[in-house]
Order: structure tokens, then sequence, then C-alpha cells
């Protein structure tokens, strides 16, 4: 089993956590056209190589979180360090 | 009106008792704490441990169980004392658990045994050590634990943690644990309140 | 049948002191403590122990080791046991399998006078078309399957299931395998020795004195070094990131223990499966490998045979011949394949060997023949790993291209040499491996919370400077100038592989499929290595250039039990469910929630709230604590409706939609102080919500200031329902001016309830009557709900279950959200407009709402059957009139003990949601019945008078 390097945790099984989905940006819904909000709903790029992907720490810290991951080798990059927007003395 | 009636604990069926070396307590009527406390305010600071670990603080045991979240362990008194200590400037709020959190402790030399049936996590020393906070899985449910060592008459200490989940898993969780400990002749202490 | 068994060996695993009685197909035989039932079934003269999959050929044993192609048999209710490996024991019922009647005259034997209409594919080609006979033939075939039988009333063993985090996983317990636990364990490792025999020492236990000798020194070191070993246990996978599947047989609790290992370090040591050879007959019973004939002997004092013939190729052959003499079996011929001697061919009767026809046209009469033509390297941990292996033609084997990072070879897969060059890689290896475990542990601390603190910088990555294994020069041996049985298992010949490779199969991984060589259940151990050598002489090409195929998990078959392991299934309860137990309540599970259905009579429960008062649990409500400044802010993101005006005390209804727009889930939230409110979202949708609000606070606007907290089980929820509802919860609550115009309809109050401080009451009701919802400390529910039921005895209080609810709610028109809605019903469809604020700045799924404003193109609507005692079945269709077109469904539907006639809700397409319209609705027995179109959603009390009491 795959062990993602949860920023808050530490590396943890992936049973552990929620695959959430590629990170994708929510368009302002105020004057969206319907093509790119159902891009955004819908339409993965799914690239065989590295992808910023959200993660949610479902049963460890429960914060959700941004890595990058090569889809092809399940290698992680370095994850960026834990949100400074977060509450938290992590 | 009548005073407060007594605490049902979620854990009802009923376990031979027995003393023994490895010994399962409901700890359910623990009260329970929890603080939330942004990043940078005075009561995060006030709280003086982080994710991950815990201390105690007068008879009451702070574990900082999420990143800006804390939960305040024991006796009503003592939890208590330690939130009217806060000072609760800003984004900081309190929610009693005490009624939503099953707590049971699980003390012995080899609930490493019992504990890895039960849960994924590493148990070793090194990777969780007296203090030590974490969440995880246990018999496929949420789980709040903290390692918090008794210390003997000897003056030695013995391994114990303190497992919490949600009250309405708290029958099954006692169950499961107590099955996993039955190789080992797991036995059932009687509830405690002790810390 | 004659005995066999030799007078003490050096080396005997049996126990002659502990003799052991069992039956072999009905016949009472005898044999020893420490016997495998190959073991003690060669030992009384049996030779025949299975017949073939496919043509039912006799067979005997070729291997007499775990991975023995034939020697699957039944013990008692056990299927598939392998006769090599397990022990036998006393009282043990053993019979044979895939034969029938008998293994002495199996009918199905006739296959093989027909063998060539079942060459290779061809049970595709022939059973394939037409495909209406396919029941058929599959009836056929079935009976001709392989196997033996399950029996369904076999009670459940207890299957365990445990995690472990070694530094390192020694994955075979040879010599190789030994020094390198022990040389792991003494740099400071936390070792796990995994051997699938039932003890360690691999090769050296059927060796002379001296690998004697040097097993039990390495047993002694293995043991002094503290390492866990796991005998009788199988490395079944390697995956990611080193997480190592262990089945640990025999454990002393458990049927079988399935051990999840996250090893920092795996290496991989699990030596060299001696491979069969390939000519006329080599599947007749007499014909053995090596190693077989030198277990027998050396382990278990059984003579294989009366009079040998030994093909060698190497040392191990060599010392076949040699231990064959000294038991007492004539030696006819050794052939050297070394100087060029082969065999063509094994003749005799179906059951045995007689002659043996040698390369140079002689015949030798023998009931035993040997072959020892080399070794098939199980690189399939590597290969899970993400190794490609690579063909060495000086050694004619596969090794490995290169060690990773964490996994590590040793002993036979990484090279030859003498016992102890190999023990000194083993521990080598060991050392290696400790200290590259020492750095990835160093970096799991670091990255760890709870972990204890580390000093002092990352160390540097261990460089790997082990002496390599020479490779010991081995004749190439595969396949002599006759055709034989390359898959033992799947009875798949080279002929079959010839034809295959002519018919245009002829990729390794197209071939493999197509005649299903190595996929039987010695799982390419023996046959890979034979399969891809035909291949390469059938196109003329190498080993090399024809690859191997991919070895996945499992590395040995594992048994569904080993899988399954203690089932975790969490269950949850209320407060009150002792109650409910003790008072009949009926269960049901919804989710992980085990509730009350009802308590015998949900109708009656249904007219005892409606006309006096009920109380039921609703515990399973999901109830979110929501604090900070910004909870009105984020109310409005999460709801279509607005709350920016909600007032203290109040409590407001709304819907929640996700992006696309679908109704996510709904329910009701009230703001308890300034900055303070309980939402609650439905019973299977509490989780959900929690953690998509948690999503948008932290992901989308993690400015704003609110804390939001699970405390769905915090409270005990009961609600109070009926028309003397206010009168029994009054006789609770002393702190709460319970008048209707100071605790009116959507409001919410704190108070004491029964003593219990800190209780939440709120006045909504899904079941259209005078209701009071109390959300008390769970610690006190239960007292709570018997307070109730004693002081309401006066006024006919009685519990009511989830039945009665549904019930109610029905009659009130309440759409249930997942029920009456799916995962495309959009929020319009609801009917609920008004609630959808398209003014608001942002909310979530606006622009789908915006866009949507008729909904997903159907309405739900109340329907009432024209007759009122017909009741469609929920998902009934309903259709357009005198056509087939489906036009709506039923979402829900229920006698109402209340009006005495059938109700439903239902979706329909706009054109057929008109208050008035009839519609036809095609019951489950395909009748054609006829509903109308309600006004309202409620069948019951549509102006809501009762409710607002």
């Amino acid at each position: 089993m795959l062990l993602v390097p949860c920023p808050y945790c530490g590396p943890r099984n992936a049973a552990d956590l929620r695959y959430v989905g590629e990170a994708r940006r929510r368009p302002d819904p105020n004057g969206v056209e319907p093509a790119e909000w159902r891009d955004y709903l819908y339409l993965e790029d799914n690239p065989a190589g590295w992808l910023r992907e959200t993660w949610y720490c479902r049963a460890g810290c429960r914060r959700y979180f941004t890595l990058e991951r090569n889809t092809a080798t399940n290698e992680f990059r370095s994850p960026p360090l834990p949100g400074s927007k977060l509450g938290g003395t992590a | 009106m009548a005073d407060r009636p007594a605490f049902e604990s979620p854990v009802v069926g009923d376990y031979p008792v027995a003393d023994g070396d490895l010994a399962l307590t409901d700890a359910s009527s623990v009260t329970k704490l929890l603080v939330r406390a942004a990043e940078g305010t005075a009561a995060a600071r006030g709280l003086e441990v982080g994710f991950g670990r815990s201390r105690p603080a007068g008879d009451a045991l702070v574990c900082g169980q999420r990143p800006g979240e804390w939960m305040v362990l024991g006796s009503s008194r003592a939890a208590e004392a330690v939130i009217d200590g806060l000072d609760r400037t800003g984004h900081v709020s309190v929610v009693d658990h005490t009624h939503a959190r099953a707590m049971f402790r699980l003390t012995g030399e080899r609930t490493t045994a019992v504990l890895e049936k039960v849960c994924s996590l590493d148990w070793a020393d090194e990777m969780t050590p007296d203090g030590a906070v974490v969440s995880a899985s246990v018999a496929k449910v949420v789980c709040d634990i903290v390692r918090h060592d008794v210390v003997r008459r000897d003056g030695g200490r013995t391994p114990s943690y303190l497992i919490a989940c949600d009250r309405s898993f708290g029958q099954y969780l006692f169950d499961a644990i107590v099955d996993a400990g039955h190789e080992h002749a797991l036995a059932v202490a009687p509830p405690s309140l002790d810390f | 049948m004659t005995g066999r068994r030799l007078p003490v060996q050096p080396g005997e695993l049996i126990d002659r002191s502990s003799p052991v009685s069992f039956t072999w197909d009905r016949k009472r035989l005898a044999g020893f403590a420490g016997d495998t039932i190959a073991s003690a079934l060669v030992a009384n003269g049996v030779s025949v122990v299975s017949r073939s999959m496919k043509y039912h050929r006799p067979r005997g044993y070729l291997t007499a080791d775990y991975w023995d192609p034939n020697g699957f048999v039944q013990v008692g209710d056990e299927p598939n046991v392998r006769s090599g490996h397990r022990l036998v024991e006393g009282g043990m019922v053993i019979e044979p399998q895939n034969a029938w009647p008998s293994l002495d005259h199996d009918v199905k034997a006739a296959n093989g006078l027909v063998g060539r209409f079942l060459s290779a594919g061809f049970y595709y080609k022939t059973f394939i078309r037409p495909r209406r006979l396919w029941p058929a033939y599959e009836k056929v075939l079935t009976t001709f399957a392989p196997g033996g039988r399950v029996d369904p009333d076999t009670p459940h063993g207890y299957h365990d299931k445990r995690y472990a985090h070694p530094d390192v996983v020694v994955a075979g317990g040879g010599p190789a395998g030994m020094a390198a636990a022990v040389g792991a364990a003494e740099a400071g490792a936390d070792v796990m020795l995994v051997e699938h025999d039932h003890g360690v020492g691999g090769h050296l236990r059927w060796g002379g004195d001296r690998e004697r000798a040097l097993a039990a020194e390495l047993r002694t070191a293995v043991a002094a070094a503290g390492v866990e070993v796991l005998t009788d246990s199988t490395v079944t996978g390697r995956y990611e990131d080193n997480w190592i599947a262990v089945v640990q047989r025999s454990h002393p609790v458990a049927v079988e223990r399935l051990v999840k290992a996250r090893a920092k370090v795996l290496i991989v040591a699990p030596g060299l499966i001696e491979r069969p050879y390939v000519f006329a007959g080599n599947d007749k019973p007499g014909v053995m490998l090596s190693g077989a004939v030198r277990r027998l002997i050396n382990l278990y004092a059984v003579k294989p045979g009366e009079r040998a013939v030994v093909l060698t190729a190497n040392a191990d052959g060599d010392a076949a011949a040699r231990d064959l003499e000294r038991a007492g079996v004539e030696v006819a011929r050794i052939v050297d394949a070394r100087e060029g001697g082969t065999v063509v061919a094994a003749h005799g009767s179906a059951r045995s060997v007689s002659t043996v026809e040698l390369g140079d046209g002689s015949r030798v009469a023998a009931d035993l023949l040997v072959t020892a033509v080399g070794w098939t390297a199980p690189t399939s941990l590597l290969n899970m790993a993400g190794d490609r292996p690579v063909y060495d033609e000086t050694t004619a084997r596969f090794f490995p291209a290169a060690d990773v990072d964490t996994v590590l070879t040793t002993g036979g897969l990484a090279g030859d040499g003498s016992l102890d060059q190999l023990v000194e890689h083993g521990r080598a290896t060991g050392r290696l491996a400790a200290e590259r475990a020492a750095v990835v542990g160093h970096r799991l601390r670091t990255a760890t919370a709870r972990a204890r603190p580390l000093e002092g910088p990352e160390p540097a990555w261990p460089v790997d400077e082990r002496e390599p294994l020479p490779r010991d020069p081995h004749p190439a041996l595969f396949r002599s100038s006759s055709h034989g049985i390359v898959d033992f298992s799947e009875d798949v010949s080279s002929k079959d592989l010839v034809a295959a490779a002519e018919e245009g199969y002829d990729s390794v991984e197209l071939l493999k499929r197509y005649t299903t060589a190595t996929m039987g259940p010695a799982q390419g151990k023996l046959e890979t290595v034979n399969t891809v050598a035909v291949l390469a002489e059938a196109r003329r090409q190498t080993i090399g250039e024809v690859g191997t195929t991919v070895w996945r998990p499992p590395y040995a078959p594992v048994t569904l039990g080993a899988l399954g392991g203690r089932v975790f299934e969490p269950v949850r309860v209320s407060s009150i469910q002792p109650w409910h137990e003790a008072n009949g309540a009926v269960p049901i599970v919804a989710g992980a929630w085990i509730r009350p259905e009802h308590y015998g009579h949900p109708e009656a429960e249904v007219r005892n709230t409606r006309e006096r008062v009920g109380i039921t649990d609703v515990t399973p409500l999901g109830k979110l604590d929501l604090q900070g400044p910004d909870v009105a802010r984020l109310l409005n993101h999460l709801y279509t409706n607005t709350w920016t005006k909600l007032a203290v005390g109040s409590v407001r209804y709304g819907i929640m939609c996700a992006d696309d727009g679908v109704v996510l889930d709904d329910g009701v939230t009230g703001r308890l102080a300034d900055e303070h409110y309980l939402m609650t979202t439905t019973s299977s949708g509490a989780a959900t919500v929690w953690e998509w609000v948690e999503n948008w606070l932290q992901t989308e606007h993690p400015d704003w200031q609110v804390h939001v907290t699970p405390v769905t089980t915090g409270y005990t929820s009961i609600n109070v329902a009926g028309p003397r509802s206010r009168e029994l919860v009054a006789r609770l609550v002393a702190d709460v001016d319970l008048d209707p115009a100071a605790f009116p309809y959507m409001r919410v109050r704190t108070g004491t309830v029964a003593s219990v401080p800190n209780c939440v009451m709120w006045r909504i009701g899904f079941t259209g009557e005078l209701s009071f919802e109390l959300h008390v400390p769970s610690g006190h529910g239960l007292h709570v709900w018997q307070s109730l039921l004693d002081a309401g005895a006066d006024l006919g209080v009685r519990p009511f279950g989830l039945e009665a609810q549904r019930i109610m709610r029905l009659e009130k028109g309440h759409f249930v959200v997942g029920q009456d809605t799916d995962g495309l019903t959009k929020a319009p469809t609801t009917g609920l407009t008004a609630l959808i604020k398209l003014d608001k700045e942002d909310f979530v799924g606006k622009p789908e709402l915006a866009w949507a404003v008729d909904g997903d193109g159907s309405h739900l609507v109340a329907l009432q059957p024209t007759d009122p005692s017909e009741l469609p079945a929920e998902a009934a269709q309903i259709v357009r009139t005198g056509t087939n077109e489906i036009i709506g469904r039923i979402t829900s539907s229920r006698m109402s003990p209340t009006l005495g006639r059938s109700i439903c809700l239902g979706q329909v397409a706009p054109e057929a949601s008109t208050p008035g319209a009839v519609v036809t609705v095609v019951m489950l027995d395909g009748r054609r019945i006829t509903a109308r179109v309600m006004e309202h959603h409620a069948h019951f009390d549509p102006e809501g008078e009762r409710l607002r009491g």
C-alpha cells in the first residue's frame, strides 16, 4: 500500500486518506460559462507523470492538502509546507 | 430539580472482570473538552503543546490532537481549570466532548501485540513514545489515541494508551479490542476515572 | 503396497516414537509425526496420488514439496491441500482429487485417448460457438474441472490479521537468508525472517554432515540475534513502499494469520527452484527431480524407488545419486548431461516407469528416473518491486537486473559459489539492509509528528559494497528431442506450445494466456522457464530475446480466509439501544447504525403518535456544532437559501447541493447564540457533509473563522411528537417556557430535561405533529428516554420506530434525500424553488441551478392511486398512458394508516405534473393502474396546522 506523506502527520497508509482528485481551481460562479464550469466539474487531465492532487487525511489530522505525485512511479515531490492559512502550531 | 443523573457508559456488555498484566478499562466518563484555537491566538500559545504531543496540566492532560485542535482530558474540575486559565481572545472555541466520545485505557507490557491486530500504525517506542498523540483507524473506526504510560509503584513505567472514538461506536470498539486481546490474556478491569 | 521406510537417517525430521494413523483413499495407513502427507504416502508404497487436470493421467510426486503440481489432495473438508508440504496428523482423512470414480479407474482418462483434440486453445475453439449451447457445455466442463470439494457447512476458523513494522523482512530461510537475518539483527535492525517450509535451513537440511552442522550453527545465531522467525509462512506479495503480505500458516491461535508488514528494507532470498526436464513420459509416476529424492531420503527416511536412472547436470544430481546408493536404491545408470548424456523418454504403463530410453539409444530398466537439469530463479518479489530479470546464458537462468534501494537480493537468486561465500554474501546483505533501514527510519521519524524527536542530520545513504557472488556455468537443458509436459498443473505439453506459437500466439504473454501454461497453482515456479525455452526454440530465438512473463502477486495461492482475516464491521448504536433491545424493537441496519424499525406494529405507532404522543430515537441524525464569527457566511455558502437574518433562538430548513446542482443533503440549522449554531444533516449524510464543509473551509475559504465539530453522538436525540407532546415535555422541563407564544414552531431553546442540563430542544416536525426534538447529552440519553415514558404513561406515550417515521413523513410529503432524489436530481425538481436564492453572491451549485431553473426535467409530486387499496412498489415506473414510454417513477409509497389509503411521492415529467393530472403506474406484476397528481406534497394536513399548534 502506498505511503502518502501527509504534511502534518507524516507518512501514512493511503487507506488512512481519501483521494479527493486533481487539485483544481473553482471558477468564479458569477458570469462563468457552462463549458468552463463543467470542465471544472468533470474533466480531469489525468497525465502519466507529475500531477498536483488533493488528499484528505481522513483517519489522521483531517486536513486537506495538495501534493505533487508522479502517477507513473507513485513518487511524491517534497510536499509544500503546512498551509499557513490553517490554525495550529504543528 | 433532582441531582444530575449518573453517567451512562456506552459499554454495557457483561464482562468477567479480572486483574491481569494486560487490561482494558472503560474510561468514557472522563471529561473531554475540545479546544479549537487559531494559530497566533493567546490560547494556542497557552496550551503549550503541538500537534502529536501531550503534556500534563495539573491533574489534566492537554493533547495536541490535530493542528489547531486540543483535547483536554481529566476530571471535570481539572479539565475546566485548564479552560478557565485560557485567554480566549480571538477565534477560540470549546466544545464539551465528554458525551460525544467513548474512551478506553489499554495498559500492559503487551499492549503493542493487541494494538497491532487492530491498527496499522507503528507502536514502537521511537515512533509512538510516551506522550504521543495520534489519530488512526482502529478496527475500522477512526480513533484518537494518546500514549499515557502508567507509573508503577516501583517507579517503572507500563505502556498505556487512551483510545477514544465516537460514542456510538464504543461498544463495538470495546468488543473488537477484547477479541484482539484474547490470545494475550487481556482482562477487562472495572471502569475508571483514574489518570 | 510395500513399506519403503529406511533405517534412521542423520538429518531426518520424523519422530519415530510418535506413529500416526491416517486414511488415504479409504485405506488405513501409518506414518510418523514429522512426515509430510507425501512422505507418509511414499513410505507406504503409494506411487499414484492424483490424476492430471485435462487428460486425467495418473501422476506421482515430482518435487515432493510445496510446489509439487501433482500432490493436491482433499483433507477432510479442506480441498487443494499441498501434500508435499502439509504435515500428516493422526486421524487425517486424505482423499485424492480430480479422480472419478476412483484413482485406479478414472473414466475421464479416456481424454488421454483423444488428447489431440484437447490441444492448445481447445476449450476456446470448441465451446465458444454456438453461444446458445454454452450452458450445456459449462455443465459438462464443470464435472471435468479439477479441484477438491468445498463443504458449505465447514465452520469458519479464526483467521487472524496483524500489522508489523520490522526494519528488515527476509523472505527465505535458507543459508543466505538466515545469514542475512543475523547480519541485519547484529547491526541493530529489528528483523522478521519468513520461511515457507516448516523449519529454516533450506537445502542444508538434506545435505551432508557439513551442511547440517552449518544449518545448526545458523539456527543458533538466528535465535541469539533476536530475529522473529515465521516458519510455514509465505511472503505472498511485495507492494508499494515495501508493504509486505505474509501468510502465516499453522499459527497457535489462528487457522492462518495474514501479516501486513511495512518493511523498511526487504531481502529476497527464496533460493532456487529445481526445474523439470521436458521429454516424452516426463509426467509418469516414477519421474522425480533430484530435490524430491534427496528430501524423501534425508528428511523422511523414505526410499523413493528400487532401481534408478539419474540424469545429472550439476552437483545436486550427483549428490542425489550418492543418496540413492546409500539408501539401497540400485543406481542402474548415471547419465551425465555435462558430457552430452540425455534422456529421450520414460516408458512403462500409465502408472509407472519401467524403462528409460537414453539419448544414445540404449534402454535401461528402472522404476525411478531422477533428473537434475537446472534451476528456476523465483524472482517474483523482485518483479513486484519493479525489477525485470535478465537471462544469463552461462548459468542458464534468470538474474535480477539490479537491486533497488530498499529491496536487496541474496542467495541463489544472486549467484552461486561455496557455502561460505553464500553465508558471507547473506551477512553483508543483512548489514547493508540494516544500515539502509536506519536511514529510512530516520526519515520516517523526522517526518512523523508524534515520533520521538531525533538529533542530527540524516545519515548518508549506504552504498552497496557487497562482493558479488560468482556465477557457476551450467548447461542449458530444457527440452530433450521428444515432447513432454511443460506445465504439469495445467497439463500443457511442449507440443501444445509449439502448436500455439505456429498459430501466431508467439509472444510469451499471449502464449501464456492462450495455453494457460504457468497459470496453475505452481504459478510458474516449475514451468515458466521451460515455457519460454520451448517458445524460443519454436521462434528460433534465444531465451533472452523471448523474455519472460511478469510474476505478479501472489507468490503462492492464498486462501480466501487469510485474505478476509478478522472482518471488522463497525456498528453504531444510540445510548437507548439497550432499552430498544429489551423492549422488542425489530432492528434495521441503516449504514453502520442499528436502529429500531418498529416495536411490533408500525401502523399502531403512527396512530398513537397522531392521536396521543409518541417518542422516537433519532440519534443518528447528523449534528455539527458550528462556532465563530463567520458561521452565517458559511451557511449562506452551503445552503441554497439565505441565512444572514436567522435570529438567535430560531431554526431554519435548507437544502444543500453539490457544485453540479444535484441535491446533496438537507436539514435544519438553529442559532443557539450569537456565534454558535447547531446544524443537522440526514443520518446517512452526516459524515459526507462534515468532510464537505471542512473542504470548503480549508481549501476555498481558509479566511472564514468557523470551527466545525461533529457532535452526532454527543447528543442522544429524541423526537417527542403528537398532540400531547407539549404536555409531556412540560412535565420534565422547568427552565424553558413551552407556551406556544414563547416557544413557537421553528424555534430552538436550551435547557434542562429530566434534571439533565445542556439539552437542546427545537420545535420542528417531520411527522407533521406538534413536536419537540430533544438533544440530550448522550451519557444521560437512556435516563431521559425512560423519564419520558414514566412521566407520560397516563398520556398514552409510546415509542415509535423508523417505519412509523417514514409513514408519517410521507403522509406529510417530506422528501428524503437519496430516496425521493437521486444522483441526477437538481434542487428545482423538489419543487422548493423558493429556497433557491440566485441573488446570493455565491453558494455551492449556484451556476448549475441558474442554468437549470426547471430542474433536471422532472418534478417531484405527491400521487394517490385512484384505487386506494392499490400500493405501487417503490421504483415502479410511471408511463405515458397507453404507451410504454417511461415518464417517471414512484420514489416512496406506503399505506397511510391515517388516511386509510395508499399514498406516494414520485418524480414525473413536467407535462404530467399538474395537479389533477392522472398518470399510469406499472405494477410489479405488469398490471397498470392510475394515480392522480396531488396539489400539495402533503397528503395530510397540508396547511400544517397541527405542527404549529
